[in-house]
C-alpha cells in the first residue's frame, strides 16, 4: 500500500512537473520569448534558412502554408505559360521585377537572378534585411522573425500591383487587399510535430492570394430603351478598385449585346471590351453606359457579361438578362 | 584623239553620275546569325551592347587619365581595352575583319608612354575599325534587336475573337477603316455608322496590343489617346445625327490619322519594314 502510494505520488508529481514545464515554454515561446537568452535560442538556429532558400525548405514547417502558396498565381508567376508567351520566353524587361522580385518592401522591386523557377515565393516578401518578417514578433527557433505592420497594408501589395493600388486608395474603403485576396482564419503557423503544439494559434492569411469571383451582385446592369437607342448602364458596386484591374495583365470583361425584331430575328449586335488595358474598366460605385442606335426595328435585347481573365483564354459567364420593350 | 577626248569625258560623267549616290547608299543587312546569342531571348543579358561599352569605357578612360595624369589608370585601361577588343573579335565570327589587334595593340603602346598626342594619333587607327563596323552595322542591329518585332505580335480581334498576326490586324483595322469611310462618301450613313462601331473596336484594341511592350500609360495614350477619344466621339456625333456634316466628319478622319496611325507607324513603321524584308524567304 505505502509502495503503490509513493509511486502513484511520483506518477503525479512528475505528471504535474511535466505540464508546469509545457505551461512555461508555452507562456515564454507566445508571450514573452525575449526572456529566453540567446545563446539558448542560437543553439535551435537552422543557418540554411537566411540564404535565401526555395519554398520546399520553408514547408519543412509551414506546411499549410505552402500548400496554400503553391496553389496561388504567384508560386507560378515565372513558370506560367502565359507568362513565357506574353513575356516572349521572359525577355521583356518591363516584367521581371514583379514576376521574380528580390524583395517586396513597399515599391517596385529588383528582379533577382537566383531561384527564379519560385516565382514571388517565400523570401521574397519575408526575408528582410537578413531576418525573417511578418505581421507577428515570433519566437520561432529555425529563424529570428519580426513583426513589420506593412503585412496587413495594401501598400504592401501595392509594390508590384501599383495600378490597382491607386484605384483602391481613390475609393475610401477600409478593406484592404489582404482583408478580401489573403482572408484571415485562425490556425497554427508551422505544422512541425511537436512545434506546433507549443505554438498558439494566429489569425492567418489565405496564401493562395485569390482572385475572388465577380458576380451579379458586384456588378449591376440597368437597361432602358428609347425610340432609336438601347441604353445600358453598368456599376461595380461592390470591389474596391477597378474591375477587371491589372497593371500589366489584360483580364476583360465582354459585354455581348444582341438585338431582335417582332419576329424574333436577330437584326443586329454590339460587344463591348470592358479592360484595364483599353482603360474601359468599371470603376468602383460609378455607373458607365453605353448607348446604341437602333438601325432596324427591335423588340427584344439579350444582354451577356463575360470575364475573361489575363492568364486563360476561357470566359465565364458573370450574368445574362434578356429585356424586352 | 577626239575619241579618246570624247571616252574620257563620258566615263568621267558616269562616274560623277554615279559616286555620289553611291557614297549616300547604305545596305541593310540582316546581322550575322552568331550574334543572336548575345541578345535576349537567346542571352539573359544583351552581352554584344555590353561588350561595345567595356571597350568604349576603357577607351575613353585612357583619355581621361592622360587629361588627368593619372599614368596607372591610362596603363590599366589599355591593357583592358585591348583584353576587351581581342574578346569582342572573337565574338562573332563573320565579323572578326573588322578588327584589327595590331590598332589596338598600338595604341595601348601610344597610350603609355603617356604622351597624350602619341595616344590620341593611334587612336585614329582603331578608332577607325570601330567606325566601319558601325557604319556598316550599327542600323541593322539596332533594328533586328532594339525594336521588338511586330511579326511576333499577335492580336485578339475584338469583332471575330480570332487570335491573328499583327500584320494581318493591321489589314482588318484597314478594312474597318474604309467602310466607314466609303459609306460615308456614298451618303450611305446608316452603314457608316455600323462601321464605325467596327472600326473603332479594332482601333481601340491597339491599346491591349501597345500594353505588350509598353509598360507606361503615357506611351500608350501616346499612340491610342484622348484625340483618338474625341474623334471617334465626333464621328459617332455625326453619323447619328440627322444631317452629317462632312467638314466636322472628314476633320476627324484626320484628327485620328494624325494622332492615332500616324504616331506609330512614324515611330515603328521603318523598322518594322526592315524587319519584315529579313523576314522574307530568299528569292531563288
Amino acid at each position: 500500500m505505502k509502495r503503490s502510494s509513493r509511486i502513484f505520488d511520483l506518477v503525479v508529481g512528475a505528471g504535474l512537473v511535466a505540464i508546469s514545464g509545457i505551461s512555461i515554454l508555452y507562456f515564454l515561446i507566445n508571450e514573452r520569448f525575449e526572456w529566453i537568452p540567446d545563446i539558448a535560442l542560437e543553439l535551435a538556429r537552422d543557418p540554411e534558412i537566411l540564404k535565401r532558400p526555395a519554398a520546399k525548405k520553408c514547408s519543412e514547417c509551414h506546411k499549410d502554408i505552402f500548400e496554400a502558396w503553391k496553389k496561388s498565381r504567384h508560386s507560378i508567376s515565372w513558370t506560367s505559360e502565359t507568362f513565357i508567351e506574353v513575356s516572349e520566353n521572359r525577355s521583356k524587361e518591363k516584367c521581371l521585377p514583379c514576376h521574380i522580385p528580390q524583395s517586396v518592401q513597399g515599391e517596385k522591386p529588383s528582379p533577382r537572378m537566383e531561384l527564379r523557377d519560385e516565382g514571388i515565393y517565400c523570401v521574397s516578401c519575408h526575408f528582410i534585411d537578413n531576418k525573417m518578417h511578418g505581421p507577428y514578433d515570433l519566437l520561432a527557433p529555425p529563424h529570428p522573425t519580426f513583426r513589420n505592420p506593412d503585412y496587413v497594408r495594401s501598400d504592401f501589395c501595392g509594390s508590384c500591383h501599383q495600378k490597382t493600388l491607386k484605384e483602391w486608395k481613390a475609393t475610401q474603403v477600409e478593406d484592404t487587399c489582404q482583408d478580401c485576396h489573403m482572408p484571415r482564419k485562425k490556425g497554427r503557423l508551422t505544422q512541425k510535430a511537436g512545434l506546433n503544439l507549443l505554438h498558439k494559434k494566429r489569425w492567418l492569411g489565405d496564401h493562395r492570394f485569390l482572385h475572388g469571383k465577380i458576380t451579379e451582385k458586384d456588378v449591376i446592369l440597368e437597361t432602358s430603351w428609347e425610340e432609336k437607342f438601347f441604353n445600358i448602364s453598368l456599376t461595380n458596386q461592390t470591389i474596391p478598385h477597378f474591375v477587371p484591374t491589372a497593371d500589366n495583365g489584360d483580364p476583360r470583361l465582354y459585354l455581348y449585346i444582341k438585338f431582335f425584331n417582332e419576329a424574333g430575328e436577330e437584326v443586329d449586335s454590339a460587344k463591348e471590351i470592358i479592360a484595364p488595358q483599353q482603360e474601359t474598366a468599371l470603376p468602383y460605385n460609378k455607373k458607365i453606359n453605353y448607348r446604341y442606335r437602333l438601325f432596324d426595328p427591335v423588340e427584344k435585347a439579350t444582354v451577356e457579361l463575360k470575364y475573361q481573365p489575363a492568364w486563360s483564354k476561357e470566359k465565364t459567364q458573370i450574368l445574362a438578362k434578356t429585356v424586352s420593350r | 584623239m577626239k575619241f579618246f577626248r570624247n571616252l574620257f569625258i563620258t566615263i568621267a560623267f558616269v562616274l560623277f553620275a554615279v559616286f555620289p549616290v553611291q557614297a549616300k547608299d547604305m545596305i541593310v543587312k540582316e546581322p550575322p546569325k552568331s550574334l543572336s546569342k548575345y541578345y535576349p531571348p537567346e542571352s539573359k543579358q544583351p552581352k554584344w551592347i555590353q561588350q561595345m561599352h567595356k571597350m568604349s569605357a576603357h577607351f575613353g578612360g585612357v583619355f581621361v587619365n592622360l587629361k588627368e595624369k593619372d599614368f596607372e589608370n591610362v596603363d590599366k585601361h589599355a591593357d583592358k581595352l585591348v583584353e576587351e577588343y581581342k574578346k569582342t573579335s572573337e565574338m562573332v565570327p563573320e565579323w572578326e575583319e573588322y578588327f584589327d589587334i595590331k590598332a589596338a595593340e598600338t595604341f595601348a603602346a601610344a597610350a603609355k608612354t603617356h604622351d597624350i598626342g602619341k595616344a590620341g594619333k593611334a587612336s585614329g587607327g582603331l578608332g577607325k575599325t570601330c567606325g566601319k563596323c558601325h557604319a556598316e552595322n550599327e542600323v541593322s542591329v539596332w533594328a533586328k534587336f532594339h525594336w521588338p518585332s511586330f511579326h511576333k505580335i499577335n492580336v485578339t480581334d475584338p469583332i471575330s475573337e480570332k487570335e491573328i498576326e499583327f500584320d494581318d490586324y493591321m489589314g482588318s483595322i484597314s478594312s474597318s477603316f474604309k467602310g466607314v469611310t466609303v459609306n460615308f462618301g456614298e451618303g450611305q450613313y446608316d452603314r457608316a455608322a455600323k462601321a464605325l462601331k467596327i472600326f473603332k473596336s479594332r482601333f481601340m484594341e491597339l491599346k491591349s496590343t501597345c500594353s505588350k511592350c509598353h509598360a507606361t500609360q503615357d506611351v500608350k495614350r501616346f499612340y491610342v489617346g484622348p484625340d483618338a477619344d474625341t474623334a471617334f466621339a465626333g464621328l459617332r456625333q455625326e453619323l447619328n445625327s440627322e444631317k452629317p456634316n462632312p467638314g466636322k466628319f472628314w476633320k476627324n478622319i484626320g484628327l485620328l490619322g494624325k494622332t492615332g496611325c500616324k504616331h506609330c507607324h512614324l515611330v515603328h513603321r521603318t523598322n518594322s519594314l526592315i524587319q519584315e524584308m529579313w523576314e522574307q524567304p530568299e528569292k531563288e
